[in-house]
């Protein structure tokens, strides 16, 4: 009798810790991003109006963009290397194509819009029907994004018409228009997560069996992926156009790998099935301010480079230490 | 066939049959190509054919080689190193320099690059097994702090010229053979026993294909995954210091190609991006599939857009080409 109260006794406290409590890798990039943000505005007060949070969301939401695409398809246990290129692919375009009036401004947004959907779907398809590696397929597409942009426009040039360079900026019902946009994107992101497309995005990175036996579709769902993907990607080149005010062939490339490594830091797992959007603004922020924090000390902005890839080693490495550790209570168990 | 057949792993060998000869399939495709862009350039330009073009096309290939055999040995261990551009760019860099373009000091300086690198390759390597970090993560990460690293080493400014020795290694050559294209073939024949005669190689492959079985059959699997990663950077490391002779000095961003086409020439060379298949004959004739595709587009009037796009048409029809004999077999 003893013996069983105890049991229970101690069963209690274990079906509690059973119930989904935020670990280490939800928690940690929204630490990060604290203190960050305290560091950086204490060594700059200015940084607290309105207008400089603006601003600051303006230096990251580029890489925001891409690493939305980046998530999406790494909880589909893939990878998109060809973010980079589509990105140019849409900068370029824009800066070369794109008029002084609002009508063209439109136009051209919608079209490069659809060739991130058309090329992310091309991705798509070879993954899902050909059965070839994410990595190695956006690999290839990488290189043949990268060279249309360089065929659009084969230098640094072009313009940007004013009103999309200001499109960004100033303020609406009293925030920064960027706030907005960031809360628009967690909006699209938290609705298309509940669709049925979106449930099948974590289902196959979960289990791909199991997804396919529970109906999803591996094709389809690969399609849907990475062409939102490439919608994304293709955003992320007009924001950034709004940013440079012209077109390169080479912006994209540097985004590649810093988008995997905010989507990492986020939380979500390269092993597909887990994670979100949310973890990743924060992975996002966390990588700019390093930038902005590194700026304001007045140190080299190399130490940025450095701490950035330290950190990202440090945390999926803590990640992996208490995940490990979990695993181990749950078998002792 | 039967060169091939000795080629191959006795891990290998004991796989399926048909998948055995799938791989070397994927080899011949590949070579078969190297020679047919060769024949397609040769036609183009008179000049192309001769023992001269041929040698600055070896030395030229020679360096995304020795990076590529790096490469193999880890993409056949099922992992993945990104660090490469940094490596190369760290060795190259810190290499003129501490010498000052001297070649008194290259006696010690040599030695610590390589020894360097051969620590970084360590790190990426326990980061990979012991902390269980992704391999792209880890990579990535450790080719970040190069990069800050060496920027902050340097400030981002200009280094001095590479020393003479290391510029003859690059440009010279040795009975009639560019030095630095022997070096490539002596590693090439290093990375062929390493893979397909050692143990180690067996075990390499082994972890690549399932490494949970590799641990169960007595496989210290750390341990060959480590090793791998080391391979890896010492051969950027090596390929650093040869470009360095070749361009003459060291610049920022040298190095950043070779992300690309080394992976490339280890998947264009049959390799499964999953580990456990692919061989160095392979990456080679991947390697000259991309240095010959970048001298035959100035030979056409092609500029570097197309390139970029004929180096990624190359990759996808190479891997289609591979899968398609694979069929039901992949997953």
């Amino acid at each position: 009798m003893s013996v069983g109260s105890a049991s229970l006794m101690r069963r209690k406290p274990a079906s509690l810790s059973r119930l989904p409590r935020p670990g280490i890798s939800e928690t940690l990039p929204w630490v990060l991003l604290v203190i960050l943000w305290i560091l950086d505005t204490s060594l700059q007060p200015a940084l607290w109006s309105s207008e400089q949070i603006g601003l600051t969301l303006a230096n990251g939401m580029a890489l925001v963009l891409v690493a939305m695409a980046e998530t999406a398809v790494i909880i589909t246990r893939g990878i998109d290397l060809s973010v980079g290129g589509m990105m140019a692919i849409s900068n370029t375009l824009l800066a070369r194509e794109v008029g002084g009036s609002t009508v063209s401004v439109l136009l051209w947004c919608a079209i490069v819009l659809i060739i991130g959907a058309a090329g992310g779907a091309l991705n798509g398809i070879l993954i899902g029907v050909t059965r070839l590696q994410p990595f190695v397929v956006t690999l290839a597409t990488w290189s043949i994004f990268d060279g249309i942009a360089l065929w659009i426009l084969p230098t640094t040039g072009g313009s940007i018409p004013n009103s999309l360079i200001t499109l960004p900026l100033g303020t609406w019902l009293g925030l920064p228009r960027t706030v907005w946009f960031l809360v628009l994107l967690i909006a699209i992101w938290a609705v298309l997560a509940r669709t049925r497309s979106g449930r099948a995005v974590y289902a196959l990175g979960s289990d791909p069996v199991a997804a396919r036996l529970s109906g999803v579709s591996r094709r389809k769902t690969s399609i849907k992926v990475y062409a939102f993907s490439g919608v994304c990607a293709a955003a992320a080149g007009i924001f950034i156009a709004t940013q440079t005010a012209s077109g390169s062939p080479t912006v994209g490339d540097p985004f590649i790998l810093s988008a995997v490594a905010a989507t990492v830091i986020g939380g979500t797992s390269l092993f597909g099935g887990k994670g979100g959007f949310a973890g990743t603004v924060a992975g996002a922020f966390v990588f700019t301010l390093i930038n902005g924090v590194t700026f304001q000390l007045g140190i080299n902005s190399y130490w940025g480079e450095l701490s950035q890839g330290l950190l990202l080693i440090v945390a999926v490495a803590l990640h992996h230490a208490t995940e490990r550790g979990a695993r181990a209570r749950g078998r002792r168990r | 066939m039967s060169a091939e057949a000795q080629s191959s792993p006795e891990a290998v060998r004991r796989s399926d049959r048909r998948e055995w000869l799938t791989r070397n399939q994927s080899i011949f495709i590949a070579y078969a190509l190297a020679i047919i862009l060769w024949g397609i350039t040769s036609l183009f330009a008179s000049d192309f054919a001769t023992w001269d073009h041929t040698k600055s096309l070896l030395t030229e290939a020679c360096f995304v080689g020795i990076v590529a055999a790096g490469q193999t040995f880890v993409i056949i261990s099922g992992g993945v190193d990104l660090s490469v551009p940094w490596m190369l760019n760290s060795v190259a860099t810190l290499l003129t320099l501490w010498t000052h373009g001297h070649d008194s000091s290259l006696v010690w300086v040599v030695p610590v690059l390589l020894a360097g690198a051969a620590g970084v390759g360590l790190i990426n390597g326990i980061g990979v097994t012991v902390f269980g970090v992704q391999p792209i993560i880890m990579t990535l990460g450790m080719n970040g702090v190069l990069e800050g690293g060496v920027l902050l080493i340097t400030s981002g400014g200009q280094s001095p010229n590479a020393p003479h020795t290391i510029a003859h290694l690059s440009t010279g050559t040795f009975a009639g053979i560019p030095i630095a294209v022997l070096i490539w073939a002596v590693l090439a024949i290093v990375a062929w026993l390493a893979l397909s005669r050692t143990p180690f190689g067996r075990k390499l492959y082994a972890v690549g294909t399932n490494g949970t079985v590799a641990r169960l059959s007595g496989v210290r699997v750390g341990r060959v995954t480590i090793t791998s990663y080391v391979i890896s950077a010492l051969c950027s490391a090596i390929a650093g210091i040869l470009l360095v002779g070749y361009v003459g000095q060291a610049y920022l961003g040298m190095g950043d190609s070779y992300l690309f086409t080394s992976v490339a020439a280890v998947i264009i060379g049959g390799a499964s991006i999953l580990g456990g298949t692919g061989n160095y004959f392979g990456t080679i004739a991947g390697a000259l599939i991309l240095t010959v595709l970048t001298s035959l587009l100035p030979i056409l009037n092609l500029n570097p857009a197309a390139l970029q796009v004929v180096y990624g048409a190359v990759i996808l029809v190479t891997v289609i080409l591979a899968s398609v004999r694979i069929g039901g077999v992949r997953d």
